[in-house]
Order: structure tokens, then C-alpha cells, then sequence
């Protein structure tokens, strides 16, 4: 335990070097090193790399297997049916890929504000998504089932979902289908959570596609679930979503499927997910005996404990950082305008601390990165929380400054402007050191504060210390466990925090008698 | 300069150096200082002295600005106060202060306090600010406790740091607003006995107090306030033997009294 905090502090210090740089350098620096931290961006291993070969970025889920999942803990191998039909089109077709992971609910804002250039995650076609988007000829047919607890007997088609609680996620096709029998859709991200909260009890049914659901079936060895009916008779056709007016690559995707479908790659890449082909209509029953095996607690724990710690030092920590330092220096601004002589300067730092502190963070975030986005402003995901974070520190934080300011002895200004110095000297001399004493123990609430709200980060297509522990938990169940180790080590910061600020206490207070 | 060249030449003698000219001042409907005419000369000692509320503090804080005034003029060694800005904290640097609560900078040691404003305003070297800081702390007899922090102090010996601390600027005039106000009786003779040895020495001050027996020591003149005016000045022993406004006789009857 002692070699685990001696080497936890060694990283924090080495991650305070590194978001000092990060800080020091001006310009594009900061965006590029972020961005190669954040995206995990697995650029393909491609033949020659040509000067003149198409970057396509791919968005997928990352934990819906087997179509797009991780196996194993390392950063390269996202893997699955979608990802290996992508890369085989991307073969096809001289495009070099970089998958971008994101949740399912914020993929097509991802699509939709040029973040990604194509969907690879079992989009399921469907007339508003084709008038809305450049789709490609479906590389899956699959068939809706519905999905219930085994001992639950009541419900055997759509018709009997009129009123029942479904969990889908909010904007795929099945949460369209569930949610026209009539069903009240409870938002998930992607099946393995549906299933968990259907075995919970606290949903009563699920849509998906089969294919999902045998595998689930498989990979966890559960029994308490069942495939109780098919969800009508329609079976639905899956594709690859591009914007409208990449229509040009969505023609390349067609002919590199074509290419495929005809040299029997498709079936080969499917055959090896599925026992069965899933790239044409009817291709019979999926046979998923024998396939990925489940891992135990133990196994997953292992496996996920060293990335998440990776991804806590490369990110949730310079997060925290960076936006701590950003936020502290604009809550001084603010503070020094809010009790400033100038009513505008004052009323505008007013203003600013109301907006801040009245909406909820993650609403803030989302307005920097997706609705940003969509203006044009397309901030890198490190960049985004950044911004948002600091933003946030600095609304806090300014009112813990400012009444720090104003609890420094009136005579302390007096009695420095009295000996000549000016305006920033008293300042800088006199009353910041005094005032850090009274702003200590609040400013460390906000570090506290701030180290779990990088967490929210996750939300943004950020890999940070939670995202590991989402992805990993998706894709093998262990949902307790895991959450419980990125507890561990969110406690474990903060613990350390809080040992720095109790040292930094006593420091500031040695001149009180 | 000695004390006994400087005993005889009342009421002034020198330039005049602080030259307050209808100066008047209000707080809201308030009227603090009304009509104010005073004129400090170079290397005179001026008590102002009046009951609780008639303005002499207010007064003495004008004329280094941390009051601001409403109508009139001030000025020192023949310029106007500046508004605002560098000039003004040059300004305040050239006038030298000492509150009644002292307002030590209480998070730096006894000599740093009186080096701060020599290195970071006078741009004086380190080295050569802290000799200068502890040969004016052995002069006011705290040069032994240069490495504390003020709050280790008593409020004697942080007074006398505090004059220290203006003396280390160099001022051209001192102000003292009630420097022994704060002060339990045992304490104040000591910060007395530093300002008597100042005054003798020749330095310009002017000094707020309730302390009679430094005005009769080393005034050379004793200003009487009473609701914000100038109700009489004079000489010491003329002023405290023979006042002439019925305020005056009233205010000296009641602290004479006992």
C-alpha cells in the first residue's frame, strides 16, 4: 500500500511537470498534445502511407460487442464485426481510419458537427436517417427481439409493450420501435446496461437485435434474461452513416462493399463473429456457442487497473490541473472586477458568477462541445473540457476569492499604499498572502470538487479515468467492481489533496501568534 | 538641527511643506472639515488635538490622500496632491504614517516589514535595505526581534515597528493619527519616548493625539478642533494655560480635570 500512495505521488508530480508545459507553450501545442491523449486515435497500420490517403474518422461505441467492443486493456485493439468490416472497406477503398470512441447518444452530434466523418456501430436504417444522412447498403440484416426476464411470461411481441418500462439507448432504432408499441423507454448506453437493469428488475423488457442478445447470452452465461419474441416481423438492415454531403465516400463504401460481399470477405468476417452470414438477408440462425469467453471479476479488475490508472495520469489529472490553474487565475479577475469601483466591470463579473453557478456543469460542457460545434468552433475534446471546467472553477472560485479579499484588514491596504507601494504591489505583497490563509480550506472544496467533475468529461468523447472503467464494464458486465476501482482511485486523489492542503495550512499559518 | 536651535523659533520657522488651503469635506450631509486653513512649516511639530468626532483624524488621513477631499486645495513642498496612480503613490511614499492599530503587514517578519517599501518602491538593495531597517530597529529598541512575526509582538513594540517602517522611506513629514490610542498605559511612554527623541531630531510631524504631555513636550504648536473647523491654534504653554475659545476651555477643563 505504501509502494501504491510513493508511486501514485511520483505521478501526480510527474503530471504537474506535464500540464506545466502543457500550460507554457502558446499556440496549437496544447490541442495536439491533448488530442493525441484524448482520441486514442488507432490510426491504421495501412500499406504505404501515402501522402494523398483519405483520413476517415470512425465513430463507434466501443462497448457494444461483438460489433464494436475492446478486448484486452491495451490502447489498439478496439475490435468486433463493425470495426472489421470498416477496415476492410477502408482496405478496399485507400482510406487510412481513426476511430474516435463516443456513446452512442452523442454519435450522430459527433457525425453531425464534423467531429467524426462516418458511423461504424450497426446503424440501423431507417427513412429519417437516409433523408437526413449519406448511408451506405446495409452490411447486416438483422431481426428485433424482445427481450425479458426468464420468469416473465407476459409479454411475447410489440403489442404487449404497450405501457411497460423498456431501457434502450435514446437514439437508436429500437428505442424508435419500442417506443411506438406504446413502451416507456428508459435511456441506457448500449445493451450490456440494458441487460443488467432488466436483470435488476427495474425495466421489463428490451429491444435489440438478436445478434446482440445471443451474444450477451453467451459471453455473460445469464439465465436470468430470455429472448421472449421477435419484435415484429420486419427485420432491419444495418449501414454505415455518412453526412450528406460526403456522398462521394459513401459511393466508395458502396463499391469496396460490393468488392467484399463478392469475394467472400463479408461472409468470412462474419463467420468469424457469428458462426453464421449476417451480411445478407436471411443469412440463418446465429450460432454463438463457443464463442468469447466471459471474464471473471478478478480478470477484469486486472485488466482495466493499470489503463485507468494510465488514463488518470494522462488526463483526469492535467484535466484537473489545468483547469484549476485557468479557473484560479480568472476567479482572481473576476473577484477584482466584482468588488472593483466600475459598475460595468462589477456587473458583468456578477453576471458571469450567476451563469456559471446557476447552470449545471455538464449543460455547460455540452454547449462547448456540442454546440460549438455546430457553429463552426470545433474545440478538441481536451481543449473543450478545459474550458468548460475552468470556466466552471472560476465562478466558484471567484466568490471564495473575493471574500477573502475583503477579509484582509482594511488597515493592510492602508498601511501598504501609505509606504508607496501601488495598486498591483498591494496586491501581490500584502493582501494576496494574507488573503490565501482564508482561501485555502474553500479553494480545496473546489480541487476536491473539480478532480470528480473531470469524470463528467467522459461525456465528450474524453478517455479519462471513468470512460476506461464505462468501456470496460460494457463490454464485460463487471459493473460493481469496476466502478468500485475508479472510486478507489478518485478517493485516493483526493486523499492526497487533502494531505497537501492540511501542509499548506499550517505553512500559511505561521505568523498567527 | 538641534532641540536647542529649534526651542525658541516659534510658531514655525522653515518653508511651509503641508499647505491645506479651504479645504472642505462631507460625507454625504455630513460636513467633516470646514474651512480648513493650516500650514505646516519644514521641521515643525503640530499636535492637532479636540474631542471625539471633530474631525482631526479625518484631517491628518487627507493629507496623504487616504481621504479624499471635497473642496480646497492641499499641497506638499509646493505641489498639489495627485489624484491617482503612480504620482500619488510616489506622493504617499515622500509622507509617512503611523496608525492607531499599528497594521503591521502581518504576514512578513519585523524586518520585513520595514524593508518592503525601501526595495520594492526605492528599489534599494536587499542588503543594503536590511542594515538600514535594523539600525532604525535598534533605534527604536525592537532591533532583537527582527525575525519575528508581528503578532509575536506587544502592541509597544509594533507601534514602534511601525514608525520604523515610515522612518525607512524617508519621509519629508510624518503623520501620527492617534498613535497611542490603542496602547495599554504601560506601552505608551515607549512609543512616546521614540516620538519625542523624532521631534527633537527635527523631523516634520503632525500628530494626532490625547496625550498632553507630548504636546506640551514637543509641539511647537498645538491645533484645537471642534466639529470639523480649526477653533484655535497656538504655542503649547499659550494654548494650555490660557485658551481662548469657550470649546477649548471646555475640552481642557474636562481632560485636565483628573
Amino acid at each position: 500500500m505504501r509502494r501504491t500512495a510513493a508511486a501514485l505521488l511520483g505521478a501526480l508530480l510527474a503530471t504537474l511537470v506535464i500540464a506545466g508545459a502543457v500550460l507554457g507553450l502558446a499556440g496549437p501545442s496544447p490541442t495536439q498534445a491533448a488530442t493525441q491523449a484524448a482520441t486514442q486515435a488507432a490510426t491504421q497500420a495501412a500499406s504505404g502511407q501515402d501522402e494523398d490517403r483519405r483520413v476517415v474518422r470512425v465513430g463507434t461505441e466501443g462497448t457494444y460487442p461483438p460489433f464494436t467492443y475492446r478486448e484486452g486493456s491495451g490502447e489498439d485493439d478496439l475490435t468486433g464485426y463493425d470495426i472489421d468490416v470498416i477496415e476492410a472497406v477502408a482496405d478496399e477503398a485507400g482510406w487510412d481510419l481513426e476511430f474516435v470512441e463516443s456513446q452512442f447518444d452523442a454519435i450522430f452530434a459527433a457525425l453531425d458537427s464534423g467531429r467524426i466523418d462516418v458511423i461504424a456501430n450497426q446503424i440501423s436504417f431507417n427513412p429519417e436517417r437516409d433523408a437526413r444522412y449519406a448511408l451506405s447498403e446495409p452490411y447486416t440484416y438483422s431481426q428485433g427481439v424482445i427481450v425479458t426476464r426468464s420468469d416473465d411470461d407476459s409479454i411475447t411481441s410489440l403489442d404487449d409493450l404497450e405501457g411497460v418500462t423498456t431501457a434502450q439507448s435514446s437514439t437508436s432504432n429500437w428505442a424508435e420501435i419500442a417506443r411506438e408499441a406504446g413502451a416507456d423507454v428508459q435511456t441506457v448506453e448500449g445493451f450490456a446496461p440494458a441487460a443488467e437493469l432488466l436483470a435488476q428488475g427495474r425495466v421489463d423488457a428490451i429491444v435489440n437485435d438478436n445478434i446482440a442478445v445471443l451474444d450477451y447470452l453467451n459471453t455473460s452465461g445469464s439465465d436470468e434474461i430470455k429472448i421472449a419474441g421477435e419484435a415484429g416481423d420486419e427485420g432491419s438492415e444495418q449501414v454505415l452513416a455518412f453526412r450528406k454531403e460526403d456522398q462521394a465516400l459513401a459511393e466508395e463504401a458502396n463499391a469496396a462493399l460490393d468488392a467484399l460481399r463478392e469475394d467472400g470477405t463479408l461472409a468470412e468476417i462474419s463467420e468469424s463473429y457469428f458462426r453464421a452470414d449476417v451480411s445478407v438477408p436471411d443469412g440463418g440462425d446465429a450460432d454463438l456457442s463457443g464463442g468469447r469467453e466471459g471474464r471473471t471479476t478478478w480478470e477484469a479488475v486486472q485488466d482495466t487497473a493499470w489503463p485507468m490508472f494510465v488514463a488518470m495520469v494522462k488526463i483526469t489529472i492535467p484535466l484537473t490541473v489545468v483547469s484549476f490553474a485557468i479557473g484560479l487565475v480568472l476567479a482572481v479577475a473576476v473577484a477584482l472586477a466584482r468588488i472593483s469601483r466600475s459598475r460595468v466591470l462589477a456587473g458583468l463579473a456578477r453576471a458571469f458568477v450567476s451563469i456559471i453557478r446557476g447552470t449545471p456543469l455538464l449543460v455547460q460542457l455540452f454547449i462547448v462541445f456540442f454546440g460549438l460545434g455546430q457553429i463552426g468552433i470545433r474545440l478538441d475534446p481536451f481543449v473543450a473540457a478545459t474550458i468548460a471546467l475552468s470556466l466552471n472553477v472560476a465562478g466558484y472560485a471567484s466568490e471564495v476569492v473575493r471574500s477573502a479579499i475583503l477579509s484582509v484588514p482594511k488597515g493592510q491596504f492602508e498601511a501598504a499604499t501609505t509606504i508607496g507601494l501601488d495598486y498591483r504591489q498591494t496586491l501581490r505583497r500584502i493582501v494576496f498572502p494574507q488573503a490565501a490563509r482564508t482561501a485555502v480550506p474553500p479553494l480545496s472544496n473546489t480541487l476536491l470538487s473539480l478532480t470528480k467533475d473531470t469524470s463528467l468529461a467522459s461525456t465528450v468523447l474524453l478517455t479519462e479515468l471513468f470512460r476506461v472503467a464505462q468501456v470496460s464494464a460494457g463490454a464485460n458486465g463487471q459493473y460493481l467492481a469496476l466502478y468500485s476501482v475508479a472510486a478507489v482511485y478518485y478517493w485516493v486523489l483526493c486523499t492526497i489533496l487533502s494531505v497537501a492542503q492540511t501542509r499548506l495550512e499550517k505553512r500559511l499559518d505561521r505568523y498567527v501568534a | 538641527m538641534t532641540a536647542l536651535e529649534k526651542e525658541p523659533t516659534t510658531p514655525a520657522q522653515g518653508e511651509p511643506l503641508v499647505v491645506l488651503s479651504d479645504v472642505q469635506k462631507w460625507y454625504g450631509d455630513l460636513h467633516v472639515l470646514k474651512d480648513i486653513n493650516l500650514t505646516v512649516h519644514r521641521g515643525e511639530v503640530v499636535v492637532v488635538i479636540g474631542p471625539s468626532g471633530s474631525g482631526k483624524s479625518t484631517l491628518c488621513r487627507t493629507i496623504n490622500r487616504l481621504e479624499t477631499i471635497g473642496e480646497g486645495s492641499i499641497q506638499l513642498d509646493g505641489k498639489p496632491l495627485p489624484e491617482e496612480g503612480k504620482a500619488l503613490a510616489n506622493l504617499r511614499a515622500e509622507v509617512g504614517m503611523v496608525f492607531q492599530s499599528f497594521n503591521l503587514f502581518a504576514h512578513k517578519t519585523i524586518l520585513e516589514n520595514v524593508t518592503l517599501g525601501p526595495i520594492k518602491v526605492r528599489g534599494v538593495k536587499k542588503a543594503d535595505a536590511d542594515a538600514k531597517a535594523q539600525e532604525l530597529l535598534d533605534r527604536v529598541g525592537v532591533g532583537h526581534q527582527a525575525a519575528k512575526y508581528p503578532a509575536q509582538l506587544s502592541g509597544g513594540q509594533q507601534q514602534r515597528v511601525a514608525i520604523a517602517r515610515a522612518l525607512a522611506m524617508e519621509p519629508k513629514v510624518m503623520l501620527f493619527d492617534e498613535p497611542t490610542s490603542a496602547l495599554d498605559p504601560e506601552m505608551i511612554s515607549e512609543v512616546l519616548d521614540v516620538m519625542v527623541t523624532l521631534a527633537k531630531g527635527g523631523m516634520t510631524m503632525v500628530v494626532v493625539t490625547h496625550e498632553m504631555g507630548f504636546a506640551r513636550t514637543a509641539a511647537d504648536r498645538v491645533v484645537f478642533m471642534a466639529d470639523g473647523q480649526i477653533v484655535e491654534e497656538n504655542t503649547p504653554e499659550e494654548f494650555f494655560t490660557n485658551p481662548q475659545s469657550p470649546r477649548a476651555q471646555d475640552f481642557l477643563g474636562k481632560i485636565l480635570k483628573h
